[in-house]
């Protein structure tokens, strides 16, 4: 499922602005997404200002966090040989959240989950990997068997740490921030579905957000919401899943068995206070499977499961 | 499908520990400037190549490149071969001890029934630079110089590409060319071809050599990706060997009678098409390459290569590897010229540009040490290279004798490189 | 061109029309493995340098991946 602000607009990769009805839009491609901000506003210049400090951050945190990049901290760990390394403050603190987070989920969510997607190719074919091929995988698998005394990690050999689940939702609350700290205009941040918006545009409309079908058959969209602020997340993606007895199992993996999640709705779309908020309950609630309508309703937040 | 928004319920602790910790996260000090990246890179490499009792190489090179923030990159390579040793001089076996002189002035002597061999001491300088600038997310153009520099040989060449990236970056398509100049100065002027070396002109010789090539690569699959690459390369001027002999046979004996230079034509034009594959396992990848080589020599060459990489966890490797050749000889190799029958337009006694195949063993072991920065790379290599060793040419007394013997090659890499 | 060229070409031109209509979609979110250093055709360019000087002066082909590196007098 991709979440599309009400402006949409073709997919030019030049940082620009284009008018579209009474509010501007840009696009860049950061994180592997197109990524949009909208700006409720006049001005081409203060649009393209803000344009410009969305697409920085957006590259700062993919050139930080990403697992693909050489010599971030990530690398540094994944790479560190079992030995202690000690990180910076941004890190840390992004470690410290993750490290909530798989508290909060019973080992459920689990940074160190990312060298079971080795094994696993969701491509909508139908190979699943050997018992054994998982069994050795999850031998390298488990946050438990980190030691992470704040700011020194020490990671066991062979194991991999990846940002993958939260990163692009940081990059949402930090680019809006950053944006926040810079105007008075209302606008909404979305790199690649992941967005927040910040509050009543100017005659106190909101802003309008389309929810695509998850199958992406029709370019109509499924729903409009209206909303002023907060986050929204979505977990799920129905173009990646594996065939498996007849089953659809969707990309997100169970870091306890590693297998993909059963019975788990096709995506879920979590609104929170912040978009971080928002990916994390919406990707924990995937990871209940069957139980995920019923997680979100205990935790009283507004979803959208498909 | 349901949508619920009716009005939020009392949050629940998991919700309200997020939002604090979300909190905590996002209250430290914005930092919009990027970190900066490392932006250089040392690789050094050395060689060590020896050969059972023929050539022996060193050769040591060191690469710069230095990283451009704006994705531009500039690279410059040095490299030093000092090469001794003595290498086959074309002519035939005899039935004697044979006693030559080279062209240096030394005296050469060869046991019998064994191919002589031409001693020789040489050292090459190459400095290479190379420019890459990415034009947009899909095109990159590569700009690159070369020169060379040896005691008899000197090359100059300029050579450059384009890359697309085209259907969503799953095919890559290359288009290349260059150019290059090179001079030869044979020590002791230049012999004139088939004659007995007496005649020489002095003054250099001229080889040009145009060379185009065209790619393209494809994704296959997150785990596979193939290539085809096709280049065409264009020689022209002096390609003869000057310090190559062939020998005059005795019709009734076959003892060598005397010795001619080398001569090959004066153009040489030489295709090749490379099919490659590189195919990610779990953890491991296999790299597999086929070439189909021809050219207007009449030599055409298969070769085939196999390496598989076999990840030991981290950065570290064992990558054994396997290369096979086999090559047609070229329609002016011959093993000797008869004595005093009308002698052919060209003619070469060069083993290499007889029918030979080579086998190579080998296997390189890629390593992080923990305290020092860098990657390590060793690469050792098995080589075998044999031609025809009773050639359906030979007669008399070249019967009996090894007329390629197989010569064994141990080549040794050693690689290191670091970011700072 | 000489006869084996043009046979050559009969073989080429079907294999490169596959190149390039193949069927896969790779989507970037699954460009992990293909992101990996090793997954290159080339992953060490200085190994393959060494190489090819070697190959070069002990065999009468040449031709490759890329375009034209420094001459060599030693073939």
């Amino acid at each position: 499922m991709a979440i599309r602000g009400a402006g949409r607009n073709g997919g030019t990769s030049a940082p620009l602005v284009k008018r579209v009805e009474d509010h501007f839009v840009g696009t860049f491609e950061a994180m592997a997404s197109p990524c949009t901000l909208l700006v409720d506003t006049d001005d081409p210049g203060e649009a393209a200002t803000l344009l410009a400090v969305a697409e920085a951050e957006a590259r700062r945190i993919e050139q930080k966090f990403s697992r693909y990049q050489r010599d971030n901290p990530v690398y540094q760990i994944n790479h560190s040989g079992g030995h202690p390394i000690e990180v910076d403050d941004e890190t840390a603190l992004l470690i410290n959240y993750a490290a909530t987070c798989y508290e909060m989920s019973d080992g459920m969510f689990d940074i160190t989950s990312g060298v079971l997607r080795r094994i696993w190719t969701f491509d909508g074919g139908s190979d699943v990997p050997a018992r054994n091929a998982v069994q050795r995988c999850l031998g390298h698998v488990g946050w438990w068997r980190v030691s992470w005394d704040s700011p020194t990690l020490t990671l066991p050999s062979g194991m991999e740490i990846d940002f993958g689940g939260i990163g692009k939702e940081y990059a949402v609350d930090r680019a809006a921030a950053l944006i926040g700290a810079l105007t008075g205009s209302s606008y909404v941040v979305n790199f690649g579905g992941d967005l927040y918006t910040s509050g009543l545009r100017r005659g106190n409309r909101t802003w309008g957000i389309g929810i695509d079908d998850p199958d992406r058959t029709t370019e109509a969209v499924l729903c409009r919401l209206e909303v002023s602020t907060g986050g929204i997340a979505t977990s799920g993606d129905a173009t990646r899943f594996v065939r498996w007895r007849g089953q659809r199992l969707g990309h997100i993996l169970n870091p306890k068995t590693g297998w993909p999640v059963t019975d788990a709705p096709r995506s879920v779309t979590v609104f929170g206070r912040t978009c971080l908020e928002a990916g994390t309950l919406s990707t924990l609630a995937y990871l209940q499977g069957a139980g995920a309508r019923s997680y979100l309703e205990e935790q009283g937040v507004q979803f959208w499961i498909v | 499908m349901r949508l619920q928004l009716g009005p939020a319920k009392p949050a629940t602790p998991v919700r309200e520990v997020l939002h604090s910790a979300a909190l905590a996260l996002l209250l430290i000090p914005a930092t919009a400037k990027a970190q900066s990246a490392p932006t250089d890179r040392i690789d050094f490499s050395s060689l060590l190549y020896g050969e059972q009792s023929r050539t022996q190489v060193i050769e040591p090179m060191v690469r710069f490149t230095h990283l451009l923030p704006d994705g531009q990159s500039i690279s410059a390579q040095l490299g030093i071969d000092v090469i001794t040793g003595a290498s086959p001089s074309g002519a035939l076996p005899s039935g004697s001890v044979q006693t030559r002189t080279s062209a240096s002035g030394r005296v050469i002597t060869s046991p019998a029934g064994r191919i002589p061999l031409a001693p020789f001491r040489d050292h090459r300088i190459a400095f290479d630079g190379e420019w890459q600038k990415p034009w947009s997310r899909y095109v990159t153009s590569t700009l690159g110089g070369t020169y060379s520099r040896e005691k008899d040989y000197q090359s100059l060449g300029l050579n450059g590409k384009f890359s697309t990236d085209l259907m969503r970056k799953l095919l890559t398509v290359t288009v290349g060319g260059g150019i290059s100049r090179d001079t030869v100065f044979p020590v002791g002027g230049t012999p004139l071809g088939l004659s007995d070396g007496s005649i020489v002109h002095r003054g250099s010789n001229d080889k040009n050599v145009t060379n185009v090539i065209l790619g393209a690569s494809r994704i296959l699959s997150r785990r596979w990706m193939v290539s085809i690459n096709g280049t065409q390369t264009f020689e022209r001027g002096y390609l003869t060997e000057p310090y190559k002999v062939i020998s005059l046979m005795n019709l009734a004996t076959g003892q060598p009678a005397g010795e001619l230079t080398d001569k090959r034509p004066s153009t040489r034009n030489r295709s090749s098409v490379l099919f490659s594959s590189v195919y990610h396992l779990t953890d491991d990848v296999i790299y597999t390459s086929y070439r189909y080589y021809w050219d207007t020599w009449s030599v055409r060459s298969h070769t085939i290569d196999l390496k598989y990489r076999h990840a030991l966890g981290g950065d570290t490797f064992l990558e054994p590897l396997v290369r096979y050749y086999q090559q047609t000889a070229a329609d002016f190799f011959t093993i000797g010229l008869p004595q005093g029958a009308p002698l052919p337009d060209f003619a070469t006694s060069d083993y290499r540009l007889g029918a030979l195949r080579t086998i190579t063993v080998g296997g390189t072991f890629g390593f992080h040490p923990e305290d020092i920065p860098g990657e390590w790379t060793i690469r050792a290599q098995f080589i075998r290279q044999a031609g025809n060793s009773s050639p359906p040419g030979a007669i008399g007394i070249q019967r009996n004798f090894d007329l390629s013997p197989p010569i064994n090659t141990f080549a040794v890499v050693l690689g290191y490189s670091f970011d700072y | 061109m000489t006869r084996t060229g043009r046979q050559i070409c009969r073989l080429i031109f079907p294999l490169a029309l596959l190149l390039i209509a193949g069927c896969a979609t790779v989507q970037p979110w699954d460009r992990d493995l293909l992101a990996q250093k090793q997954m290159s055709f080339n992953p060490s360019p200085m190994l393959q340098a060494v190489d090819e000087h070697i190959y070069f002066s002990k065999e009468a082909s040449m031709g490759g991946m890329d375009a034209g590196g420094g001459g060599c007098g030693c073939n």
